[in-house]
């Protein structure tokens, strides 16, 4: 049955951050958008951390704010608390986190909806339809058919599906939602390799059953930042955070019930992420470690409910609430709602192109966790690229390959679809080769040229990001050109000791520049040096990354691997060094390491062996 | 890397009589040569055979050799090789070199055996290096290139380890602005340790490098060098008096060096001997100090080229306050700028040599070190990969090594 009524460009399936950025993006750049998802109810909901940001991902936000997304907006305007992490620890790595009401967070998203006209359709997307090559439209439950020219899929966890708590198990995407199987099995049919990923989240405590007072206070940062460059006007409210940490009580209640735990115990066949482990993750793996450090997030202003940051959990209910209750202050706790672990489908890397569309179509695409991410921040930069490049599509463009030496975006991208994971992608700052380069204070400047001529920005945004940038401009001039006492001031920039406080005062040029945008043309001067080395050796390695690997028998017997590159290469066994390079697990100087090793391997004269090794 | 079209030949054993002396023959095709000198059926040497032979000269006997033959991939050099045993006889020797260069072999240059090894891979770096030690006499070579590379290798553990724990210090350490620097402080402590055990072994291999000071005659170069080796030389007030010029070792700010003064260019007669004998034995691991009266004369250009690094120095600074662009301002009179020379002569940034690197990384762990304290662990993090990048290129032959091979290269005699 086709609803003929509904054909639009751009047809994007899951209203979560990925899905909410795509039909956002699309929309901007000029194609009609539809948003099929499974409740409008719960567009934008935070199914687990009730925040935004972080080391690299506080970056993501920026970069997807200078895009013209709309993450970071709606994360000012509904915060309740902001830190900025890092700062003692150099700006390359600063990472700006907002605590945002996780209720109003999703109210906004879908006000923002409304208010750029997107229609939203509120039903279960069932099948794609037309050849793989080339979709015609999506069918929906009970809308029927809707065509399209182009589809981004952004199901998120909901894709197959299925939760675990101790020894039940059900099908769904979160507690109350269903899951999209048939959609699942419509791709699986259409033979997309398909990898499954497990997740976890905490258990949310009633607010008013723990005692405040035994817990330590976490200050707020300073009221100034915004995600939004220019500033986005609304001040959220404040709310009090708290910290506390596990005790051997906590581990003793984990290790009581670990064979109930559907994540240790296969139950769950999925690859969970490294980083973000369950609590019983880590009593496993570091037994010896009597406290975690907690953190209690209020899920929104004056709500009910507490998020318990790092006691994620898929441990039976009993467990559950001997763990909280043995936490200091929580002696009484009442858990309003379990903590469980999910497992989803995602793609295989190899179907998933640099610029989000699927290899084996014309116009899919994929964006968040379906791509293997986790992570809000992640998924909601994903879906703003694949809906700008399926919008490219429709439009008869060239789709757009963002860089991993200009954003954290690149980084990601780059990552995900050449090395594939075995766990869910993270970001960190270390993936960043150009990390110098890649900061949160110049992701507007960064961005702008792409964001410009993609037609991501408009009206006011545009104006203040073009001013902005002729700001910094000025800045940069004043300093390129001006000295104090012999010194050209750009050499002055280097020294990690000099403010723009001091630059004010040798540089009239410079009064009227806003303090922030400074600081940061500060920084890239300081750096530059630096980056260019960092450019060229980048470069260098590009060039070298035919050598062949064909002889070399063991990677576990190369010194000159760290003990996570020679496993993860021993398993994967890439060709050549290019390939080599995009091994989760492989760094830079690894990548070296086997230059150096092949080069050793060549020596005879010492082993006498007479073999002539790999002559790459 | 092509091979050499050449099949190269040189007596092995050194020059004079002895028991045995051994002739070695490298090259594609050099089995076939010496099969048809000892007129032996073809393919009698090839793989790895070994042959006594009586050799002949046309009809004259010259010697019973035994004749031991290596193919392609599994000798010194990695080329096809025959090694010839004979009576140490010196004229037997001569004659065997004759016969095989009628043949069309050509005698090796010196070192070049170990050239080819060093180009096909059987030999690394080091091991010249090492080689070079052990024939150049100062013995204790061979544990030296095996330690320099133990040195190499702990000095990359601990850097990697350094880069580890600051990684998972930004990451997942305490976000909180009183956090600590951590487990990272230790390993770059540890790196420094093993930088300068790194340094300790790799100045002991190299040997003393050169500084050379040039420039025209009668720029106060005696006098400079008396400052810089803190010591007199011979300085006499009349000019054109300095004309063999002196050496010294000597230690600036920590580093040992050969100083070494010369004659001035641009003179004439004896002098002019003299400096062309000086600039002609700029090799390119020498340094030059060039020395000009307020910086007016230029750098020759085969100065330049010839040398690993110039240091313009302008002199007499006390008589003119200009300088030449970019030269230093240096007073003998007054001492101005000595220590800002002695700085720059200790220091060498960029030099391609093997203790150049151990500077590096000391080098850039101090940097790091100063990164830390500011506060700004990304380019900490940036410095420790440079030290890093450093250590692999050197481990992995060919790069930064090849200064230091050069030499000892040709320190090596013919037939090594």
């Amino acid at each position: 049955m086709e609803n003929s009524a509904c054909a639009t460009d751009v047809l994007v399936v899951g209203g979560g951050h990925a899905g909410i950025e795509a039909v956002l993006a699309a929309s901007r750049v000029g194609c009609s958008v539809v948003l099929v998802t499974l409740s409008i109810g719960r567009i934008g909901e935070m199914s687990c951390n009730p925040a935004i940001g972080g080391i690299a991902k506080g970056t993501l936000v920026r970069e997807i704010d200078a895009l013209g997304g709309s993450m970071g907006v709606v994360a000012d305007k509904t915060r309740l608390q902001f830190r900025m992490l890092n700062t003692r620890k150099g700006p390359a790595v600063w990472g700006p986190r907002v605590q945002s009401d996780a209720a109003r967070y999703a109210l906004e998203q879908r006000e923002v909806l409304r208010a750029h006209g997107i229609r939203v359709v509120e039903d279960e997307a069932i099948s794609l339809e037309g050849p793989t090559e080339e979709i015609i439209g999506v069918t929906c439950r009970r809308t029927g058919m809707i065509r399209c020219r182009a589809v981004v899929l952004a199901m998120g966890t909901f894709l197959g599906g299925r939760l675990f708590m101790g020894t039940e198990r059900w099908r769904g995407g979160r507690t109350g939602d269903i899951a999209s199987e048939r959609l699942e099995a419509d791709l699986r049919q259409r033979l997309f390799h398909v990898e499954r990923f497990k997740t976890g989240t905490p258990p949310r405590i009633a607010r008013g059953s723990i005692d405040e007072a035994a817990l330590t206070v976490q200050e707020s940062g300073s009221d100034d930042f915004c995600f939004a460059f220019g500033g986005s006007g609304c001040r959220g409210r404040s709310e009090r955070f708290h910290q506390t940490s596990t005790n051997v009580g906590t581990r003793d209640a984990a290790l009581r019930h670990i064979s109930k735990s559907p994540l240790l115990t296969g139950m769950i066949g999925g690859k969970g992420p490294r980083y973000c482990p369950s609590f019983e993750d880590k009593v496993m793996r570091f037994p010896d470690r009597t406290s975690h450090n907690i953190y209690v997030e209020p899920m929104g202003f004056g709500s009910r409910l507490l998020y318990l940051n790092g006691l994620s959990t898929s441990l039976p209910r009993e467990a559950q609430l001997e763990m909280v209750r043995s936490l200091p202050g929580f002696g009484n706790a009442r858990i309003s709602e379990f903590g469980y672990a999910v497992e989803y489908s995602s793609l295989h890397h190899s179907e998933i192109s640099p610029s989000l569309r699927l290899r084996r179509g014309t116009n899919l695409f994929a964006a968040g966790q379906i791509c293997g991410t986790s992570g809000y921040e992640e998924a909601a930069a994903l879906g703003l690229l694949a809906g700008l490049n399926a919008a490219r599509t429709v439009q008869g463009l060239e789709r757009m390959h963002p860089d991993r030496m200009r954003s954290y975006l690149g980084v990601m991208v780059e990552d995900i679809t050449s090395g594939g994971s075995t766990e869910p992608y993270r970001l960190f700052s270390s993936r960043a080769e150009n990390r110098l380069h890649i900061r949160q204070d110049n992701a507007e400047r960064r961005m702008l040229q792409v964001a410009t001529e993609m037609g991501l920005l408009e009206g006011e945004k545009l104006e203040t990001a073009e001013q902005r940038q002729t700001q910094a401009d000025m800045a940069r001039q004043a300093i390129l050109s001006g000295s104090c006492g012999g010194v050209p001031a750009r050499v002055l920039c280097r020294r990690p000791e000099v403010t723009a406080e001091q630059l004010l005062e040798v540089l009239p040029g410079l009064s009227g520049i806003e303090r922030a945008i400074l600081d940061s043309v500060i920084l890239d001067e300081r750096y530059e040096g630096y980056i260019h080395r960092g450019e060229r050796r980048m470069e260098a390695r590009r060039r070298a990354g035919d050598v062949s690997l064909a002889g070399i028998v063991s990677y576990l017997g190369v010194k000159e691997l760290c003990w996570e590159a020679r496993e993860a290469l021993e398993r994967v066994r890439p060709r050549t060094l290019a390939e080599a390079e995009r091994v989760p697990g492989v760094r830079p100087s690894d990548v070296e390491g086997l230059l150096l090793h092949l080069a050793s391997g060549r020596s005879t004269w010492n082993t006498g062996d007479g073999s002539s090794g790999s002559r790459a | 890397m092509p091979p050499e079209p050449d099949i190269i030949c040189a007596p092995a054993t050194p020059e004079g009589a002895g028991a045995l002396g051994v002739i070695r023959v490298s090259g594609a095709g050099s089995c076939g040569m010496v099969e048809g000198l000892l007129s032996l059926e073809t393919g009698r040497l090839s793989g790895m055979r070994r042959k006594v032979a009586l050799l002949m000269d046309g009809e004259r006997p010259v010697d019973r050799v035994v004749a031991i033959s290596w193919p392609a991939g599994r000798s010194y050099t990695g080329e096809e090789m025959v090694e010839l045993t004979c009576h140490g006889v010196p004229s037997i020797l001569a004659t065997i070199m004759e016969l095989l260069q009628d043949r069309g072999a050509r005698k090796a240059a010196p070192g070049e055996f170990t050239r080819r090894a060093l180009a096909s891979g059987t030999l690394t770096p080091l091991d010249v290096l090492a080689l070079a030690r052990i024939l150049g006499g100062e013995g204790g070579g061979e544990e030296l290139a095996g330690r320099l590379r133990e040195s190499c290798r702990r000095l990359l553990e601990d850097v990697r380890s350094c880069s580890s724990a600051l990684e998972g210090d930004m990451e997942f350490g305490d976000p909180n602005p009183d956090a600590g620097i951590g487990d990272a402080a230790a390993a770059l402590e540890a790196a420094g340790r093993s930088a300068a055990a790194l340094k300790e072994v790799a100045d002991r291999l190299e040997g003393v490098g050169r500084v050379v000071i040039m420039g025209p005659v009668n720029s106060g170069k005696s006098t400079l060098f008396n400052l810089l080796a803190g010591a007199d030389a011979l300085v006499s007030p009349e000019p054109g008096t300095t004309r063999d010029g002196a050496s010294r070792t000597v230690t600036i700010h920590g580093r040992r060096l050969m100083l070494c003064d010369s004659a001035g260019t641009g003179g004439d007669g004896l002098d002019r001997a003299a400096s062309i004998a000086a600039v002609s034995s700029i090799g390119p691991y020498d340094r030059v100090v060039w020395m000009s009266p307020c910086g007016a004369e230029p750098v020759p250009d085969g100065i330049r080229h010839a040398s690993l690094e110039v240091i313009e120095v302008a002199g007499r600074s006390d008589l003119v306050s200009e300088a030449r662009g970019g030269a230093l301002r240096v007073s003998s009179l007054t001492g101005e700028g000595i220590e800002a020379l002695k700085e720059r002569i200790a220091s060498a940034p960029g030099s391609a040599s093997v203790s150049g690197l151990a500077e590096r990384a000391t080098h850039g762990i101090r940097m790091t070190s100063e990164s830390l304290r500011s506060g700004d662990f990304p380019l900490a993090a940036v410095h420790l990969r440079e030290i890093e990048d450093a250590v692999t290129a050197i481990l992995d032959e060919g790069k930064s090594m090849t200064l230091s091979i050069e030499r000892a290269l040709e320190s090596l005699c013919v037939g090594k």
